[in-house]
């Protein structure tokens, strides 16, 4: 049953509801804790069905996909600890990660690559503003197309273009010039 | 190298797997919708058998089964001392408030939660009862707690289950009572962990499942016919509420109902059968439920002895209506006209 016809039958039968957590709770929760951690995920993602729920109303029923809806409400309230979402990209460009250190050439390569150039990235992220790094974050780690992040922010599809290329050219910025490879060697 | 694959590769390495307590968010949903879902089939109706949280029905039962083997295990002390005060519960000619309260203290060291909190009415007679589930993310006052260290928490608006993660029982009652205006005579607090130890000291409980469950979200599996189910499997019996039937919250309410049958049927057999075995149930009994205030040997067994006069089609079971806050969607708050009309029945003394 697609989303939009699962809320439209909540409307009458609330506890329907309860399917749209079984399918994207989970991803939600990557999503999220991706971007403030495994502690406050969990609130979040239990934060956000919640609200769903109470305006489940007004849900476009006409829209069968109700990804970019939660994923909008999961984003705002992901905003409301926009300093603790900072303050943790902060903490992990000083923090080593483990990456392959055995395995083919090229991935060992990869990592490595990926590893030296984690610092530049976070440190970028920890930069943006929240709006510019909302919309870098919903393509890169929500994996929705640029009408997905307009229905989930609902802004229109070309504020989404120019505040993805904004926040890219800000990620590129602090990525360039140094090539990171380059550098360790 | 592309900006957006390394952000992906990073996106990668930051996540978390989700967790099991995940559950737990889906719970607090299931429970606004159960809210809701009372709201819309019975608009101010009066409430009729349905919809109920897990450890309520364990809770409710639990009570009822053990209340007297546990006072018999610690009857002598009490006994001993006849100048105790009156106890709230003074015989089936007295109305009286019992709150029951889930808890899933895991006893790993994690502050324990309260899963369900339920308010349960028994009337003069104890013909009937009517026993309401308070949302635990219900927006209320938790007024001033004595913390379970001994510091003092000041008062405070908060969700109904940080009272227990507060001050446990004693917060929890006292936050009820001043959401409700409710007085709790008696407060019952069962634990996960208990109620699995309880099936384990029957030495597991023979029970027939009428249909093959296999859960792949909880990883209960089981197959269908007549198997004696240990404490885990037990829990995740009447806990499941995927892989079987419709899924609905009702049919697990029965399946609880049928377990607790037969959990009740094995106690009773295993008194008369095998007295060692029966003993190692009660220390497991009654150290797995907190009674609060301790009620004298009389209380106690007349508790009992009421509850079991009551027929189970006779509790009429309902949820507090809520709905989310105007300025804040994420929180729930009681529908207050509703809430007065439904805590008026808890408020009759005849």
């Amino acid at each position: 049953m697609p989303d939009g016809d699962l809320i439209a039958r909540s409307l009458d039968d609330p506890e329907a509801f309860a399917a749209l957590f079984d399918r994207y709770a989970p991803m939600l929760y990557r999503y999220v804790s991706r971007r403030l951690g495994p502690e406050q995920a969990e609130d979040v993602v239990g934060d956000t069905f919640l609200a769903a729920f109470g305006r489940r109303r007004r849900y476009d029923l006409a829209q069968p996909d109700a990804r970019p809806w939660l994923f909008g409400i999961a984003t705002k309230l992901v905003a409301r600890h926009h300093r603790a979402e900072a303050a943790r990209y902060r903490a992990l460009r000083r923090s080593p990660v483990d990456g392959p250190v055995e395995g083919p050439a090229d991935r060992v390569a990869a990592g490595v690559t990926a590893r030296a150039s984690r610092p530049l990235l976070t440190e970028a992220l920890a930069g943006l503003n929240r709006r510019d790094l909302d919309v870098l974050l919903l393509v890169a780690w929500g994996d929705l197309a640029y009408e997905e992040v307009a229905r989930a922010l609902g802004i229109p599809v070309g504020t989404v273009r120019s505040r993805l290329n904004r926040a890219r050219r800000k990620v590129r910025a602090a990525l360039g010039g140094a090539d990171p490879t380059r550098e360790e060697a | 190298m592309d900006d957006l694959r390394m952000l992906r590769d990073l996106g990668r390495e930051l996540e978390d797997d989700p967790p099991a307590s995940l559950a737990r968010q889906r719970a607090r949903l299931a429970d606004a919708a159960a809210g809701a879902g009372r709201a819309a089939r019975s608009p101010g109706r009066p409430p009729r058998p349905g919809r109920w949280t897990l450890l309520g029905v364990v809770a409710a039962a639990t009570a009822a089964l053990i209340l007297v083997p546990a006072v018999l295990l610690r009857g002598g002390e009490d006994r001993s001392r006849p100048g105790r005060p009156a106890s709230g519960a003074d015989g089936p000619d007295t109305t009286m408030n019992v709150l029951l309260i889930g808890s899933d203290a895991r006893g790993n060291g994690e502050a324990a939660r309260s899963d369900s909190i339920v308010l349960a009415h028994l009337p003069k007679g104890r013909g009937s009862a009517l026993a309401a589930s308070l949302p635990r993310d219900s927006q209320v006052r938790i007024p001033a707690c004595r913390t379970r260290t001994g510091g003092h928490a000041p008062a405070h608006r908060g969700r109904l289950g940080e009272a227990f993660a507060i001050g446990g029982t004693a917060c929890t009652v006292k936050t009820v009572e001043s959401a409700t205006g409710v007085q709790v005579d008696l407060a019952l607090t069962v634990d996960f962990g208990g109620f699995r130890s309880m099936v384990d000291a029957l030495g597991g409980v023979p029970f027939t499942v009428p249909q093959a469950i296999d859960d792949p979200s909880s990883g209960f599996r089981i197959s269908a016919g007549t198997h004696r189910l240990n404490g885990a499997q037990a829990l995740g019996y009447v806990r499941v509420r995927h892989g079987v039937g419709d899924g609905s919250d009702l049919m697990r309410v029965e399946r609880q109902q049928r377990f607790l049958a037969a959990l009740a049927k094995r106690a009773k057999d295993v008194q008369t059968g095998n007295p060692v075995r029966f003993l190692a149930f009660l220390k497991a009994a009654s150290g797995s439920v907190e009674m609060a205030p301790r009620l004298d040997l009389k209380g106690l067994q007349e508790v009992a002895r009421s509850l079991g006069r009551t027929k189970p089609g006779t509790v009429r079971y309902t949820t507090v209506k809520v709905r989310p806050d105007p300025s804040d969607l994420a929180r729930l708050v009681w529908d207050q006209a509703a809430a007065a009309r439904l805590f008026a029945h808890f408020k009759t003394r005849d």
